[in-house]
């Protein structure tokens, strides 16, 4: 098959345009959530199965409990007028 | 070479033009005597003096005073948890330090300000947060990200002394008080007597606690879908309200009096703090974010779309004191009234709280400290803006009390007609049926005048339409935030009092110990309950006495927390450079000193409490009880007075040690650790 440099075969991997769209869904709704204080439990996987690999993570509705228990642990988000 | 000489000149000639503009756009304001002006110059004003400081004044600051190193590892790096502390992407942190500061002090107190007209606000907003606001975010968050994020509290407490920190303390937990009362205020001003409103807030509780349930145990921890169905809900509950208002019966039942809604949020209020959070305070405060957010960008859009003209004056008379509104001259109290939006210790809490924690490089404080309150300041100017837009004659009809202005639309044009503005009696009837409500007469503390301008603006984007939902779209988003405040607030001033008790009687200080919950909680609430109910009352109208506290306090804090950052530069060695920390200070101390002064020991009665208590006739209704409420108010006064002498005193003497090396400076700062992000890319 005749290909130029730089022109990939066909299903060779290009990122799809819904695939491009989801991704950057994907990163607006994480800085979303990170603006407003929601939890990232997909966050808290990554960084607990590379700090603590050998502990199971908690379920996503311990994760959430924790979460609400160390926010509001020494009474809540500080919040201006 | 040349192509970097092209670049300069291109930048210099950029920031000229941008300079002209602003000083333009001043110059039209200065001399717009009584003829309307377009809103726009007030922004271009804004807009131009935020950038040019920006580029230059927090460059300076960054750069030279407090010398942000890039290759210096901040806390989020070094101690990275995925939890709190998390190096997160600046704009997204601009956006959670922002949304963490901005609430409804910026909307409320350029609203009531506007009694002076609309120039001494906005200059203040703009001079203020320059040189002021947006220093001590800064500074604080400077002090705290090189401290691992302690609070300003301990800061006060390691870098001046222990009497600094104490006093700390003691005025954050005050002023938590009084803000609850004055924001629990506003908010029953604004629902009292309007069945439509009250019903979308209470709407607000089952919402939220459908949400909590949501997110706790149907789909764990799914924030943004539950926040969707919530303001979807919401949103239904606005466009209901409307036919709950016109039914006889169940207009009736959410048609409230003044002191049952006082009552009413104090229940409230205790409950949040004793319900668990998942329930109602964490839901609630997500709706109140997104919504806040929200609302701020829509109306930014809408005063771009339909750059209104202005109808208020620049300058009103009651610049000399004699304002129906509130008592006080234009000096020093237009710079009590505006705190949030160009300088509030409150701030500082915020900015010594999460966001430290959260930076990943030293530079980026600049954008996320300074840059936050800039923005800050211009939903400030927006409601300047949205004041400016109302009619003088309606703007006093709904913002001075029913004690000046008569019981009656006729009543209040006469008086109105007084003051040399005009309005017909027939006008406020008109408006009122226009926004859905049955009188908008003396419907103080400031949120239903914003939710007319706001109502008009946004009306205006589509030919005047649905104005009565776009009021009560606009009351709804700022008593939800209001509440959320309120009830958020009264856990975190429970720790607080049960830490200060704490150090006093240990068991106290357990925070999960129920005892020592329910009485804290219990004190709390019945403290900001009972400056509610004293304002609710207030034949002068409560905004009057308890707005100036509020200012007062705030400014406090402010003062406190600039003498914190005095002291850190002055141990860094960079006392030639203390001055950004001082000018603000000598301010700030002029200006709350003068105002307690004149709130306590002024013979005006409308102006100083003492005199307002030896005007009361002995025997009269209440006689006993508005002579103390008249005594507690001057105490406040004093105490917050004595508390900023104490400061200044105390941090003052620690200057003179260090500069004359009587003591050695001592900097508690974190070690520097080598930065991996700044030699990775």
């Amino acid at each position: 098959m005749n290909r130029r440099d730089g022109m990939r075969a066909k299903g060779e991997g290009r990122p799809s345009s819904a695939g491009r769209t989801r991704r950057v869904l994907g990163v607006l709704l994480g800085a979303v959530r990170q603006i407003v204080g929601a939890p990232d439990y997909q966050r808290y996987l990554a960084h607990h199965v590379a700090r603590h690999p050998e502990r199971s993570p908690l379920s996503p509705r311990d994760y959430y409990a924790e979460f609400l228990s160390w926010q509001f642990g020494s009474g809540g988000p500080t919040r201006c007028c | 070479m040349l192509a970097r000489k092209m670049r300069h000149l291109r930048s210099t000639i950029l920031w000229i033009v941008v300079a002209a503009l602003g000083a333009t756009a001043f110059a039209v304001l200065a001399q717009s005597r009584g003829e309307s002006i377009n809103a726009a110059w007030i922004l271009v004003a804004g807009v131009a003096s935020y950038v040019v400081a920006y580029r230059f004044y927090s460059r300076y600051l960054a750069l030279r005073v407090f010398a942000l190193d890039d290759r210096r590892a901040t806390p989020a790096e070094r101690l990275n948890n995925g939890r709190d502390f998390v190096p997160t992407n600046k704009w997204v942190l601009y956006g959670h330090h922002f949304a963490a500061i901005a609430g409804a002090g910026p909307l409320i107190g350029p609203m009531l300000a506007a009694q002076f007209g609309f120039l001494p606000g906005t200059l203040w907003l703009i001079a203020g947060v320059v040189v002021g606001g947006a220093v001590q975010d800064f500074t604080i968050l400077f002090a705290s990200m090189r401290r691992d994020g302690k609070s300003l509290g301990q800061m006060a407490k390691e870098e001046v002394n222990s009497v600094a920190g104490m006093a700390a303390m003691v005025a954050i937990l005050a002023i938590m008080i009084i803000l609850l009362a004055v924001l629990a205020l506003v908010v029953v001003n604004a629902l009292r007597a309007s069945p439509w409103g009250l019903f979308i807030i209470a709407s607000t509780i089952p919402i939220a606690m459908l949400m909590g349930v949501w997110m706790r145990s149907f789909r764990p921890g799914h924030v943004l879908e539950a926040s969707a169905i919530g303001i979807a809900l919401l949103l239904a509950a606005l466009v209901a309200g409307q036919w709950i208002a016109r039914d006889p019966t169940w207009g009736g039942w959410f048609t409230w009096s003044g002191t049952k809604l006082s009552w009413g949020i104090i229940v409230y209020g205790f409950l949040a703090a004793a319900l668990p959070v998942w329930l109602l305070l964490s839901p609630r405060g997500y709706l109140s974010t997104f919504l806040k957010i929200g609302t701020i960008v829509t109306l930014a859009l809408a005063i771009l779309l339909v750059l209104p003209q202005t109808r208020l004056p620049a300058l009103t008379q009651f610049v000399d004191g004699t304002g129906p509104v509130f008592a006080g001259k234009v000096f020093p109290f237009a710079f009590i009234t505006i705190a949030c939006g160009a300088i509030s210790g409150f701030h500082a809490l915020v900015a010594s709280g999460t966001t430290p924690k959260m930076v990943t490089r030293e530079s980026e404080a600049r954008l996320i400290g300074y840059g936050g309150m800039l923005m800050e300041s211009f939903v400030g100017l927006m409601a300047i803006i949205a004041a400016a837009t109302l009619e003088p004659g309606v703007y006093f009809a709904m913002n001075v009390p029913a004690a000046t202005l008569g019981p009656t639309a006729e009543t209040a044009a006469r008086a109105i007609a007084q003051w040399g503005y005009t309005l017909h009696p027939g006008q406020m009837e008109a408006l009122a049926r226009q926004m859905g409500e049955a009188t908008l007469l003396s419907r103080t503390g400031g949120a239903p005048s914003l939710a007319v301008g706001m109502a008009s603006i946004l009306g205006g984007v589509v030919r005047g339409s649905g104005l009565a939902l776009w009021y009560h779209f606009a009351i709804m988003f700022e008593a939800l935030f209001i509440l959320t405040t309120v009830d958020a607030g009264t856990r975190v001033g429970r720790f607080m009092l049960q830490e200060l008790v704490g150090h006093v009687w240990e068991p106290f200080g357990r925070t999960s110990w129920y005892p020592s919950v329910l009485i804290s909680s219990a004190v709390i609430v019945a403290g900001w309950g009972y400056f509610l109910y004293q304002g609710v009352v207030d034949p002068l109208g409560g905004i009057n006495s308890l707005w100036p506290l509020f200012g007062i306090a705030n400014q406090l804090l402010a003062a406190v927390a600039l003498c914190v950052g005095t002291t850190i530069l002055i141990k860094m060695g960079k006392w030639r450079a203390a001055w950004v920390t001082t000018v603000p200070l000598v301010w700030l101390v002029l200006v709350t000193l003068t105002a307690g002064c004149e709130k306590v020991f002024a013979s005006d009665p409308r102006l100083g409490f003492l005199a307002h208590a030896r005007s009361v006739v002995p025997g009269s209704a209440n006689a006993a009880r508005l002579v103390f409420n008249d005594r507690l108010d001057a105490t406040l006064a004093l105490a917050f007075m004595a508390v900023v002498v104490v400061v200044i005193l105390a941090s003052a003497r620690e200057w003179w040690l260090v500069l004359s090396r009587r003591k050695a400076p001592a900097v508690h700062e974190a070690p520097f650790v080598e930065s991996a992000f700044a030699t990775g890319d």
